[in-house]
C-alpha cells in the first residue's frame, strides 16, 4: 500500500470518527455517551497523523521500495475503509425490534427495599422499574396505579406487541433488552417509539415471580426517539 | 514481397494473441458496464436494508468504534517504545540465565504495552537482538494481556468487579511463564524460522519521525485485523440468537472450553475483548476469564502473524500448547478467585 493511500485511509478514519462524535450524535447508536470524548480525541489524532503523513512523506515516496521497515502493511488494512465510509456516509441505525425479538428478556434484579411510589398520576417509570415492581415488590405498590412508560414497539405473535428498551453495557455488541407486554392499544409498526399509559395487566400473583410483566394500555402516543435511547431511563424533557 | 506479407500477417497474429485489440463482443461489455453496477447497487441497497443486515452492520461498527480509541492508545505506546527506547536496553535488563530471564520478560510485559498484533514483531526483533527465545515468547504472550491499557479496559468492562482484573492478570502471567519454561525445556531451534533483523531506528531520521511512522504502521496493520475481528464477532452475534448461546452456558467445563474456542475464532483485539467477554452474560465468570486469557495469546490472526514471523512449524506447535496451558491456568485461577 502506497504511503499516500495510507495517509488517505487515516484521514478518512479520522473524519468518520469526528463525523459521528463531534458533528453529530450518531455515535450514540453504537456506544455509550462516555465514549464520545475518547472518540473525538481518536478522530483528531488520526486526522493529524494522516495530514502529517501527507506533508512529511511526499519526498520519500520514491525511495520507499529500498526500505521495508515501516512501510509494508498487509492487504487486510483495506478493511478499515468499510467502517470509515460507513461512519461518513451510510451509518446503520440503532438496534431495535429485530434484535430485541431474538433475545430473552433481561433479568431485572432489584436488590434493595422498594421505596414508596410518588403520588403523581400517571406515574412515569422505567421498564426495569416496572418489571421489578411487578415481580418483586411484595407491598404491591403498583396495584391500581396508572403507569407511564416510553420505549419502542417490538411486534410479538398474534398481533400483540411488547414495549421494549435496549440497554448497552458497553457497546451495541452486548445489547440486552427489557420488555413489557402491552395488552390493547393499536398495532403499530416495529421500532415506533411510543409512550404508553395504563395499569398492570392482572396475571399471576403481583409481587412474586409468577406475575406477568404486562400493561393494559389506556393511551398510546407516538414520540420521537429519546437521546438516551440506549438506557432504560425516563425520557429526557 | 511475399516474405514481407507473411511477416505482416505474423505481426497481426501476435497482436491478437496479446489481446491488445478490442474484443469482438465489446458492445456487450459496454451494455454490461452500463447495467451491472446499477443493478448491483440496487440489490445491495435492498439487501442492506433488511433488519438482520442492519443489525449486523450496527454491531460490526459498534465493536470497531468502541475498540478504536483503545487500539490507538496501544499502538501509540508501542510506537513510542519502538522509537524512544534504545535497542540494547532489554538485553541489559534481563538476567543472564534464561530460566530467570523468562519471569522477568513476562513481568516486563506489564510495563511495555502493545496489542497482540504489535507484540509479535516486537518479540521477533527481541530474538534478533540476542534475547533468549523463551524470554521473548513469555513477553510475546504476557504483553498484550497484562498491560495497563488492557487491564483498564477490563476494569471498565467489568465495573465493580476488581477480582476479574486480578484474575486476568494472574492467569495470563502464569500462562506466559509456563509457556516460556516449556520452550526452554522442550523447544527446538529448528522449529524457528531465522528471524529477519528489525530495522529499528535509522540514522538520519528523528526519533519523532520514527515514532510517527511506527505508530501509523502499527495502527493500520492492527486496524485491518480489528475490522476483520469485528466482522466475525458481528456475524456470530447476529446469526446466533442469545438464547442458543445460553444453552452452552449451563455446563461449567463445557462453557470454559466453548468460550476458549470462541476466543480463537473471533480474534478480537486484546484491548477490546474484555467488552465482548462482559457481554457474554449467562456464562460463568471462569469461562469469561478463559475467553480473555486465551484471546490475546491465540487466535486466527495471531496464528497467521506468528507463522509469518517465526514459521509455520513454530506457530502450530506453539499455539496448540498455549491454548492448553491458558485454559488450565484460567480454570485454576478462576476457581480460586472468582
Amino acid at each position: 500500500m502506497k504511503r499516500s493511500l495510507q495517509a488517505g485511509l487515516l484521514v478518512l478514519c479520522g473524519l468518520g470518527l469526528l463525523h459521528v462524535s463531534l458533528f453529530t450524535d450518531l455515535c450514540l447508536r453504537y456506544v455509550k455517551e462516555g465514549m464520545r470524548l475518547p472518540l473525538i480525541a481518536s478522530g483528531v489524532v488520526l486526522l493529524v497523523l494522516g495530514i502529517a503523513s501527507v506533508v512529511l512523506d511526499r519526498a520519500e515516496e520514491a525511495d520507499e521500495h529500498h526500505h521495508h521497515g515501516h512501510s509494508g502493511v498487509p492487504r487486510v488494512t483495506w478493511l478499515l475503509l468499510l467502517p470509515a465510509l460507513s461512519l461518513l456516509v451510510y451509518a446503520p441505525p440503532a438496534l431495535g425490534a429485530y434484535t430485541a425479538a431474538r433475545q430473552p428478556a433481561k433479568a431485572v434484579v432489584h436488590d434493595s427495599d422498594f421505596d414508596p411510589l410518588p403520588r403523581t398520576s400517571p406515574l412515569p417509570m422505567t421498564l426495569s422499574d416496572f418489571t421489578s415492581r411487578v415481580r418483586q415488590d411484595r407491598g404491591q405498590a403498583i396495584k391500581g396505579r396508572t403507569i407511564r412508560m416510553t420505549g419502542f414497539v417490538t411486534p410479538g405473535d398474534g398481533g400483540s406487541w411488547e414495549l421494549t428498551r435496549i440497554i448497552l453495557n458497553c457497546c451495541a455488541a452486548d445489547a440486552q433488552s427489557v420488555k413489557v407486554r402491552i395488552h390493547g392499544g393499536p398495532a403499530l409498526p416495529a421500532n415506533t417509539w411510543v409512550t404508553v399509559t395504563g395499569t398492570w395487566h392482572p396475571g399471576g400473583t403481583l409481587g412474586t415471580g409468577s406475575a406477568q410483566v404486562g400493561l393494559d394500555a389506556r393511551t398510546v402516543t407516538k414520540v420521537p426517539r429519546p437521546a438516551n435511547g440506549y438506557q432504560d431511563a425516563l425520557p429526557l424533557g | 514481397m511475399q516474405k514481407t506479407g507473411a511477416l505482416v500477417v505474423d505481426d497481426q497474429a501476435a497482436v491478437l494473441d496479446d489481446g491488445r485489440e478490442p474484443p469482438r463482443h465489446w458492445p456487450l461489455l459496454l451494455v454490461g458496464a452500463a447495467v451491472v453496477p446499477g443493478t448491483l447497487l440496487f440489490l445491495l441497497g435492498r439487501w442492506g436494508d433488511a433488519p438482520a443486515v442492519q443489525a449486523w452492520r450496527t454491531v460490526c461498527l459498534a465493536v470497531t468504534v468502541q475498540a478504536l480509541p483503545f487500539l490507538l492508545l496501544g499502538t501509540a505506546l508501542s510506537g513510542a517504545i519502538n522509537a524512544f527506547v534504545p535497542e540494547g536496553v532489554f538485553n541489559r535488563i534481563l538476567p543472564r540465565r534464561p530460566v530467570l530471564a523468562v519471569p522477568v520478560a513476562g513481568v516486563a510485559g506489564a510495563v511495555l504495552p502493545g496489542c497482540e498484533c504489535a507484540s509479535v514483531p516486537v518479540a521477533g526483533s527481541l530474538i534478533g537482538r540476542g534475547v533468549p527465545p523463551a524470554a521473548a515468547f513469555a513477553f510475546l504472550l504476557s504483553a498484550p494481556a497484562i498491560n495497563p491499557v488492557v487491564l483498564t479496559a477490563t476494569a471498565i468492562a467489568f465495573p465493580g468487579n476488581p477480582a476479574m482484573v486480578l484474575a486476568r492478570l494472574l492467569a495470563s502471567l502464569a500462562t506466559a511463564l509456563v509457556m516460556g519454561w516449556l520452550w526452554l525445556r522442550f523447544g527446538r531451534a529448528e522449529w524457528l524460522k531465522p528471524v529477519v533483523r528489525h530495522t529499528g531506528h535509522r540514522p538520519g531520521r528523528s526519533r519523532l519521525d520514527e515514532f510517527r511512522r511506527g505508530f501509523q504502521h502499527d495502527f493500520l496493520h492492527a486496524g485491518g485485523f480489528l475490522v476483520l475481528g469485528a466482522i466475525a464477532a458481528a456475524t456470530f452475534n447476529v446469526a446466533v440468537p442469545r438464547s442458543v448461546l445460553d444453552t452452552f452456558a449451563a455446563a461449567p467445563w463445557l462453557s470454559v472450553l466453548f468460550l476458549a474456542g470462541l476466543a480463537v475464532l473471533l480474534a478480537v483485539c486484546s484491548e477490546a475483548d474484555a467488552f465482548l467477554a462482559a457481554s457474554l452474560t449467562g456464562f460463568p465468570p471462569v469461562a469469561r476469564l478463559a475467553f480473555m486469557v486465551v484471546g490475546p495469546m491465540v487466535d486466527l490472526k495471531l496464528i497467521a502473524l506468528q507463522a509469518g514471523t517465526f514459521g509455520r512449524a513454530f506457530a502450530v506447535r506453539f499455539s496448540a500448547a498455549t491454548v492448553v496451558v491458558a485454559v488450565a491456568c484460567s480454570a485454576l485461577t478462576g476457581w480460586g478467585l472468582l
